[in-house]
C-alpha cells in the first residue's frame, strides 16, 4: 500500500548514481564561486562561460539526466527504499529502554512515487530556470561581474531542493530544507546594497524561521516517539502501530508542528507575508525559484506524512489535523486570491496566485488525508480508489501548478526584461547622455518596469511570451482541457466529497469553489492588462521580442502545460500516489483520455456532475467574464496578433465595448484599500513585533548588559589577575625553572617514599 | 607477543623492517655530503700532481644552491613518511630487532609506526615550511664570505631536523632503556640547537640556552631514574622490567626510579611543574620549530610515559598502582588548569600557544590516568581491554590530528615572523584583510584547538572524554542500564578528570577566539598593512594542515582504525 512496507525494493542500477544528483550541484557551488573570483572580468569567462552559467547548466543537465534515468526505472514499478551511500560522521550509542543501541547519522536515498514526481519537477524546472537565467541575468548590465555569485547560490539551492526530495530521513530533509532557506535568503538579497532587497531577504528568512522552529520541535517529538527519523523506521506499519498504541495524540501534535514548518515554507496563512516581499527581490529569477520550486517543499513535507494518515493503526486518529490542513488551505486560497485582485505589480499578482494555488493543493492534501484516515481503504477497493484519486489530484495539481507558474514567472520576467530594455532605449534616445549608461541608472529612474499600469497591448509585440502567458493563465484558472483543469476539478470534487462526510469541511470546500472564480478573474485581469488593449505608456509601444535563452524554457513549458491531458490520460493521478494501483502504461493513451473526459464531463454521480459544471461556470466563465468587461479592449491600430490569440482579443473587445462598467466605487472602497495593503497583515505583525518582541528585547538587553555582562566581566578580570599571578611564576630565569623541576621531583620522591 | 619476527641487525629482513629509518639515515649522509661537493682537488703526496676528488673547493652550481639542503631534507622526510604509510597497507609488520643473544632492542609494530607517522609528518611540513622562514642571502657561486657562511647554515639546520627525526623514531621503536635514552637524547639535543638556531636574536639564543639547561636537569633526573631501575632489575629490557614489577613492584627503588623517569618525560610533554622552560623556548624559537616542539616532541614524551607507566610499571592490577594513579591525576589536573589559566592573559601568540600546549599535555595525562585506572582497578577492568584501548586510541588520534592544527597555527605565525614580528597579539591584527586565506586558516586551527565541531580537534577531544567516562563508569554501565540506582559518587574518580577537561575547554575558548577577534576585527599594526612575504611552500603546508583539520573532523574512520591497531599493539595483553 501507498509508500510503506509492502513494496518490494527495486533493484535499479541507477541507484548508485543517485547521490550525484545532489552532489554535482553541491560541488559546482564552490567551483563557480572560486572560478568567478579568479576569472572575474575575463572575456572568455564572461561571454562564453556566461560567468558560470554554463557550468551550472551542465551540472543541472547532468542532474536532470540522472534523475530521468532513475525515474525511468521506477515509472512502471513500485516504491523502493534503498541505501545507496553510507556516509557516517559520528557513531555513538544511546541507552534506549534498557539496551545499548548504536546511533549513526548516515545518508541514504529514498524513492517512492512522491519522490519521483517532485524529483522530476525540481530537476526539470531547475534546468529551465538555469537556461532562462542565462538569458535574463547575463544581459542586464547591472549584474555584470557578479553573476557567478548568482549561479553559485542557484546551484546550491538546487542541491538543497533535490537533496530534500531524495533524502531518506526527516533529519536530512531538515538539513537540506535549511540549505534551501539559506540560499533563498542569499538570492532574495542578491542586490544587498538595495535596502528593500536586504529587508525582503531578512523578512523571508525570519518568517520561514518561525515555521522551521516548529518543524524542528515536531522532529524532536517524532524522534522521541520513534527513536529515529529514518523513513524506513517511521513509516513502518509495525512501528506506527506501536506508537499509536501508546500516544497517538502526541504523534498528531508532532505532525501538526511539522505542518507549521510546511506552512512557513509554502507561504500559507498566517506565515504568508514573506512571499510577496521576496518578489521585491529584483531578480524575477529568484522570484521564480521561490514561487515555482521552493514553496513545493512544504507540500512535499505534508505529502510525506501520508503514511501516518494511511496507517490502519491510526484510523480516525488524525482527522483534526487533516481538517486543519484543509482549513489553512481554504482560507489562504480565498485570501490570497482577493489580494491579487488589486495588485498592479505583475510579479506580485503571480506571487499571490502562487499562494492561492498552493492553498488548493493543501486543501487537496488535507481532504486526501481525511479520506485515508477515515475510510477502510486497505481492504475496500472502492475506498482505496477514492483515497488514491484524492491524493493523486493534489499531487497532480502540484505538478501542473509548478509547470504553469514556472512558465508564468518566466514570461513575466521576459515582459519586465523587455519593458525595461525599451525604457532604457527610450531614455537613452531622449537624453543622448552616455553617463546615464551605468549602474546608477537603475537606482535613479522612477519608472516601474514591473507595473502593469505601464504595459498593455504587448500581445502583438511579444507573441511567444503572450502565448505562453495565455496558456499558463488558462492552466492556473482551470479552463477545460488545459493543464490545471484536470487536477483542480479533482481537488474541488474531493473537498465536497469530504464535506458531505464531515460538515466542518464545508468551509474549505466553499472556499475552493469561490476561489476558482476569483482565480479566473485575477488571472484574466493580469493577462488582459498586460497584453490586450492599447499600450498605456510610450515605453510599452516600443517593446521588442525576447532572446533565445528565454524563449527555450517558455516554449518547453507551454508544451508541457498543454499536454497535461496526456498525463491525465496516462493515469497520472493514480500513479502519483501509488503505482501498484495505476501503472502509467497500463492502458492505451486514447482510452485513458476518453476515460478522463468521461470522468470530468459526464460523471455518473449526479452531485459531482453538477458540481463540475458549477465549477467550470464560476472559474471559466464568470470570473474571466468580469475581467473581460473591465480590462483590455482593442489593440492599437495596425497591430497584428498570432491567429490563435485573435479570438481572445476579439472576444475581449466585444465584451469590453458592450459590458464595460465603472468599478471606481468598488475600487475605492475600504475593502479594496485593505486588500491593497495586504489586509494589514504586515502592519499588525510589525506592531506586534514592536510591542512584544522589541519590549522584551529591550529588557533582555538591559539584563544582559548589567547582570550577564557584569558577571562575565568579573570572571574575566578575576581570571586575568589569576593568570597574571600564574604567569609571573615563569620568571624567565633558568635558575627558577630548575628550582621548580627540583621541587616537582622531590615531591614525587617523597610521595613515593612515603608510600613505599 | 606472538607473531613477532626476530631479526638480528644487518640480516635478512632488517632493511625492510627499518626501511623509513634507513632512508632517513641515507638522507642524513647525503645532506652532509652533497652541499660539500665541489671542484676540490688533492695533491698526491710527494708529487706536484693535483687530482680532482670533488670534495670541497668551489662548489658546483647545483650544490651551491642554498635551497638544496631544504629540498633534500623535505624529500627524505617525505619519503620516510610515505614508507611508514605504506607499511600500514598490508598489515603492519611486527618485527623485533634483537641482539645476537636474543635481547630485544626495538619493536616495529602498529604503535611505533603510527608515532613515526606523527614525527615524520610534522617534520616534513616544518622542513618544507622553513624554506620560507630561513633567509637566503644570494644565490650563485660568487658570494661574499658572510653570505656563503650564512648559506652553509642552511645545511646545518636541516641536518638537525633529520637527526631529530631519527632520534624520535628510535624512541618510538625502543624496547630497551638504553636505546630509549639514546633516541631521546639524540632528538633532544637536536631540538636544543634548533631552538637556539637564530643566534642573531638575543631571545632565540637565551631561549635555547634555558631550554638546554632545564632540559639537561630533567634528563639527568630521568637518567638517574633509569639507572635505579637497572640497579634494581639488573636489566634494561622492558619485558624483563615488567616481569620484575609483577613480582616485587612495591619496592621503593623501582617506584622512585619510575618517579624520576616521570620527571624526565614530564619535561618533554611540558607537564606542570616541569613546563616552565617551554613558553620561553616556544617564543624564542622560529615558529616551525616551536610547532615541532608542540607536536612531535610532545608525542615523543607521551611514548616514553606510555612505555614506562603502562608497560613497565603496570602489570595487571598491582595493588600499589593507586599511588601512581593519584600522582598522575594530580599532575594532569594541575597541568591542564595551569596551562589554560596562564594562556588566558598571555599577549604573545606563541606563548599563548605554548600554554595551550601545556593544557593539552594535561588532557593527555588525563587519558593516561584513565588507562592506568583501568589497569590498576579490578572493578573497572571487566571488559577485556575494550575501554583501555578506546582511551588509548583517542589519545593517539589526538596526537596525530594535533599535528594538523597546532603545527598549522605555528606555520601561520611563521609567515608573520618573516614579515617582522609575531610576538604580540596585535601582530595578527588585520590579517583578514592582509591575507584572508591565512586568517581563515588560523581561525579554523584555533577553533579546532578549542574543540569545535565538526573539526578534527572536536572529534579527538570528544573521543578522549568519552573514553575516560567509559573507563570511569566501567562495569556500572550495565547496572545503570538495568535500572541500578547509581550516582556520581559511585563512578571512579577519573570521571572528574573528564569533567575538568570540559571546564578547561570552556575556559580555553576565551583565548582561542580572541585570536579570531584580533584577526578579523582589529586593524593591522602601524606600517604593517601591506601584503605578507611571499612563499608558496609555507602556504602549501598550511593548506595541507587545513585540509587535514577539516577532513579528519568529518571522515576520521580510516585514521581511527589505524590508531586502534596502534593502541592494541602497545600491549597485546589487552586483546
Amino acid at each position: 500500500m501507498a509508500g510503506t512496507g509492502s513494496n518490494a525494493i527495486i533493484d535499479s542500477e541507477m541507484m548508485q548514481f543517485a547521490p550525484l544528483i545532489i552532489l554535482l550541484p553541491m560541488l559546482a557551488f564552490p567551483v563557480i564561486l572560486f572560478l568567478g573570483r579568479v576569472f572575474n572580468r575575463n572575456p572568455f569567462w564572461k561571454d562564453t562561460m556566461k560567468e558560470g552559467g554554463i557550468i551550472a547548466l551542465v551540472v543541472m543537465a547532468a542532474s536532470l539526466i540522472i534523475s530521468l534515468l532513475l525515474i525511468k526505472d521506477h515509472i512502471g514499478g513500485f516504491a523502493g527504499i534503498k541505501d545507496s551511500v553510507d556516509f557516517l560522521w559520528l557513531n555513538s550509542s544511546v541507552y534506549n529502554g534498557g539496551s545499548l543501541e548504536p546511533i549513526s547519522f548516515g545518508f541514504g536515498i529514498y524513492i517512492d512515487h512522491v519522490t519521483v514526481m517532485l524529483l522530476f519537477v525540481a530537476s526539470f524546472l531547475c534546468l529551465l530556470i538555469n537556461i532562462f537565467s542565462i538569458g535574463y541575468m547575463n544581459t542586464d548590465p547591472i549584474n555584470d561581474n557578479r553573476n557567478h555569485r548568482f549561479y553559485a547560490e542557484f546551484v546550491l539551492f538546487c542541491s538543497g531542493m533535490l537533496g530534500m526530495v531524495l533524502a531518506d530521513s526527516f533529519l536530512w530533509l531538515f538539513i537540506f530544507w535549511e540549505i534551501m532557506g539559506l540560499c533563498s535568503y542569499l538570492l532574495i538579497g542578491f542586490y544587498y546594497e538595495k535596502p528593500s532587497a536586504a529587508y525582503a531577504a531578512k523578512k523571508a528568512f525570519l518568517t520561514t524561521r518561525v515555521g522551521d522552529v516548529f518543524l524542528m520541535i515536531g522532529l524532536v517529538m517524532m524522534w522521541d516517539l520513534f527513536g529515529s527519523l529514518d523513513y524506513a523506521v517511521v513509516f513502518d506499519e509495525a512501528n506506527i502501530a506501536a506508537v499509536a498504541a501508546e500516544s497517538s495524540g502526541t504523534l498528531q501534535w508532532a505532525l501538526g508542528m511539522m505542518f507549521i514548518g510546511a506552512v512557513g515554507k509554502s507561504a500559507q496563512f498566517p506565515l504568508h507575508v514573506w512571499l510577496p516581499d521576496a518578489m521585491e527581490g529584483p531578480t524575477p529569477v529568484s522570484a521564480l525559484i521561490h514561487a515555482a520550486t521552493m514553496v513545493n517543499a512544504g507540500l512535499y513535507l505534508v505529502a510525506r506524512m501520508f503514511p501516518f494518515f494511511g496507517a490502519e493503526a491510526l484510523h480516525n486518529d488524525l482527522v483534526d489535523l487533516a481538517f486543519i490542513i484543509a482549513l489553512i488551505g481554504g482560507i489562504t486560497a480565498v485570501m490570497a486570491a482577493a489580494i491579487a485582485f488589486v495588485q498592479h505589480d505583475l510579479k506580485k499578482v503571480l506571487a499571490y496566485s502562487t499562494m492561492s494555488q498552493l492553498a488548493y493543493i493543501f486543501t487537496g492534501l488535507g481532504c486526501a488525508m481525511f479520506l485515508a484516515n477515515t475510510l477502510d481503504w486497505h481492504n475496500d477497493d472502492g475506498a482505496h480508489y477514492i483515497v488514491i484519486v484524492a491524493f493523486g489530484a493534489a499531487l497532480f495539481h502540484l505538478f501542473n501548478h509548478a509547470m504553469a507558474k514556472g512558465m508564468l514567472f518566466m514570461a513575466s520576467g521576459s515582459v519586465i526584461h523587455e519593458v525595461h530594455h525599451a525604457h532604457h532605449h527610450l531614455h537613452h534616445h531622449d537624453h543622448h547622455d552616455d553617463e546615464h549608461h551605468g549602474h546608477d541608472d537603475h537606482h535613479e529612474d522612477e519608472f516601474d518596469a514591473q507595473s502593469m499600469e505601464n504595459m498593455g497591448g504587448l500581445a502583438s509585440k511579444m507573441p511567444l511570451t503572450a502565448t505562453a502567458m495565455l496558456v499558463g493563465s488558462a492552466s492556473i484558472m482551470g479552463l477545460p482541457f488545459i493543464g490545471g483543469f484536470w487536477s483542480k476539478e479533482g481537488i474541488i470534487a474531493n473537498a465536497w466529497r469530504v464535506a458531505l462526510e464531515d460538515p466542518r469541511f464545508f468551509i474549505p470546500a466553499i472556499c475552493v469553489l469561490v476561489g476558482a472564480g476569483m482565480t479566473g478573474f485575477y488571472m484574466s485581469r493580469m493577462w488582459l492588462k498586460t497584453f490586450a488593449g492599447k499600450p498605456k505608456t510610450e515605453v510599452a509601444a516600443h517593446v521588442g521580442p525576447t532572446n533565445t535563452w528565454i524563449k527555450i524554457p517558455l516554449f518547453v513549458l507551454t508544451f508541457v502545460s498543454l499536454s497535461a491531458v496526456l498525463f491525465a490520460g496516462m493515469g497520472f493521478t493514480h500513479w502519483a500516489p501509488d503505482s501498484e494501483y495505476g501503472l502509467m502504461s497500463e492502458k492505451s493513451l486514447i482510452d485513458g483520455i476518453v476515460y478522463e473526459m468521461n470522468h470530468a464531463f459526464a460523471n455518473s454521480d449526479a452531485f459531482f456532475f453538477i458540481l463540475t459544471y458549477i465549477a467550470i461556470a464560476i472559474g471559466a466563465i464568470l470570473g474571466p467574464g468580469i475581467a473581460l468587461s473591465l480590462y483590455g479592449g482593442k489593440l492599437a491600430e495596425g497591430e497584428k496578433v498570432k491567429p490563435w490569440m485573435k479570438p481572445i482579443i476579439r472576444l475581449n473587445s466585444w465584451v469590453f465595448d458592450r459590458f464595460h462598467f465603472d468599478n471606481k466605487s468598488l475600487a475605492n472602497s475600504g475593502l479594496s484599500k485593505a486588500l491593497a495593503n495586504r489586509l494589514y497583515f504586515d502592519h499588525y505583525y510589525d506592531l506586534a513585533m514592536l510591542k512584544l518582541v522589541a519590549g522584551f528585547s529591550d529588557k533582555s538587553a538591559e539584563t544582559d548588559k548589567n547582570v550577564v555582562d557584569g558577571v562575565i566581566k568579573k570572571i574575566e578580570s578575576g581570571s586575568q589577575s589569576i593568570s597574571k599571578v600564574v604567569r609571573s611564576m615563569t620568571t624567565g630565569s633558568a635558575r627558577d625553572y630548575i628550582l621548580m623541576v627540583s621541587v616537582g621531583a622531590l615531591a614525587i620522591f617523597f610521595l613515593l617514599w612515603g608510600v613505599a | 607477543m606472538s607473531g613477532v619476527e626476530n631479526i638480528e641487525p644487518f640480516t635478512d629482513g632488517f632493511v625492510s623492517a627499518l626501511c623509513p629509518e634507513l632512508v632517513l639515515f641515507a638522507g642524513l649522509i647525503l645532506l652532509i655530503i652533497i652541499p660539500n661537493l665541489g671542484k676540490g682537488t688533492v695533491r698526491i703526496p710527494g708529487t706536484q700532481t693535483r687530482v680532482m676528488w670533488l670534495f670541497g673547493g668551489d662548489r658546483f652550481k647545483l650544490t651551491s644552491n642554498p635551497r638544496l639542503p631544504a629540498w633534500i631534507a623535505t624529500i627524505t622526510l617525505g619519503a620516510a613518511f610515505v614508507l611508514t604509510m605504506l607499511s600500514f597497507q598490508d598489515g603492519v609488520d611486527r618485527a623485533a630487532i634483537v641482539t645476537d643473544s636474543g635481547k630485544q632492542l626495538m619493536l616495529v609494530n602498529g604503535f611505533s609506526r603510527v608515532f613515526e607517522l606523527i614525527f615524520f609528518g610534522a617534520l616534513t611540513l616544518a622542513a618544507f615550511a622553513s624554506m620560507n622562514r630561513l633567509e637566503v642571502r644570494g644565490i650563485g657561486p660568487k658570494l661574499s664570505t658572510n653570505d656563503l657562511y650564512n648559506n652553509r647554515r642552511q645545511a646545518d639546520f636541516y641536518i638537525l631536523m633529520l637527526t631529530c627525526a631519527l632520534g624520535m623514531s628510535v624512541v618510538a621503536l625502543a624496547q630497551d632503556l638504553f636505546v630509549l635514552f639514546i633516541g631521546l637524547e639524540l632528538a633532544s639535543f637536536s631540538t636544543y640547537v634548533l631552538v637556539a638556531f637564530y643566534k642573531e636574536t638575543k631571545a632565540g639564543t637565551e631561549a635555547g640556552m634555558k631550554y638546554f639547561i632545564v632540559g639537561s636537569v630533567a634528563s639527568g633526573v630521568g637518567l638517574y631514574g633509569l639507572s635505579m631501575l637497572y640497579l634494581w632489575a639488573g636489566s634494561l629490557q622492558f619485558d624483563v622490567l615488567a616481569s620484575q614489577f609483577v613480582i616485587n613492584g612495591t619496592d621503593p627503588l623501582p617506584l622512585i626510579g619510575i618517579g624520576f623517569v616521570l620527571v624526565g618525560f614530564g619535561f618533554k610533554v611540558s607537564a606542570a611543574p616541569f613546563h616552565f622552560a617551554a613558553p620561553d623556548a616556544y617564543a624564542g624559537a622560529s615558529s616551525p620549530i616551536a610547532g615541532i616542539l608542540a607536536t612531535a616532541s610532545k608525542a615523543m614524551g607521551i611514548i616514553g610515559l606510555l612505555r614506562m607507566l603502562l608497560i613497565v610499571a603496570a602489570p595487571e592490577a598491582s595493588e600499589d598502582g593507586t599511588v601512581w594513579l593519584t600522582l598522575l591525576g594530580i599532575l594532569s589536573l594541575v597541568t591542564m588548569t595551569w596551562g589554560n589559566i596562564a594562556a588566558l592573559g598571555s599577549t604573545n601568540p606563541k606563548r599563548m600557544l605554548a600554554y595551550s600546549s601545556v593544557a593539552h599535555a594535561g588532557y593527555m595525562l588525563a587519558a593516561i590516568t584513565a588507562i592506568g585506572a583501568w589497569n590498576w582497578d579490578d572493578s573497572l577492568a571487566g571488559d577485556g581491554g575494550e575501554s583501555a584501548v578506546a582511551v588509548l586510541t583517542a589519545l593517539i588520534f589526538h596526537l596525530v590530528v594535533l599535528v594538523a592544527f597546532k603545527l598549522g597555527a605555528f606555520l601561520v605565525l611563521s609567515i608573520l615572523e618573516s614579515d617582522g614580528d609575531a610576538s604580540r597579539l596585535s601582530s595578527l591584527g588585520g590579517l583578514a584583510k592582509r591575507e584572508p586565506f591565512l586568517a581563515v586558516a588560523m581561525f579554523i586551527f584555533m577553533i579546532s584547538l578549542a574543540g569545535v565541531p565538526p573539526l578534527a580537534g572536536f572529534v579527538s577531544k570528544l573521543l578522549v572524554i568519552m573514553g575516560i567516562v567509559k573507563v570511569a563508569i566501567g562495569q556500572m554501565g550495565a547496572e545503570i542500564v538495568a535500572g541500578g540506582d547509581l550516582g556520581l559518587a559511585d563512578v571512579h574518580w577519573v570521571w572528574w578528570l573528564a569533567f575538568a577537561m570540559v571546564i578547561n575547554s570552556a575556559i580555553s575558548m576565551y583565548y582561542y577566539l580572541r585570536i579570531g577577534v584580533v584577526m578579523f576585527f582589529e586593524e593591522a599594526e602601524e606600517g604593517r598593512s601591506g601584503p605578507l612575504p611571499v612563499g608558496w611552500q609555507v602556504r602549501f603546508a598550511i593548506l595541507a594542515c587545513l585540509m587535514a583539520t577539516l577532513f579528519m573532523g568529518v571522515a576520521s574512520d580510516k585514521l581511527l582504525e589505524i590508531c586502534e591497531v596502534a593502541a592494541q599493539s602497545l600491549n597485546y595483553g589487552w586483546n
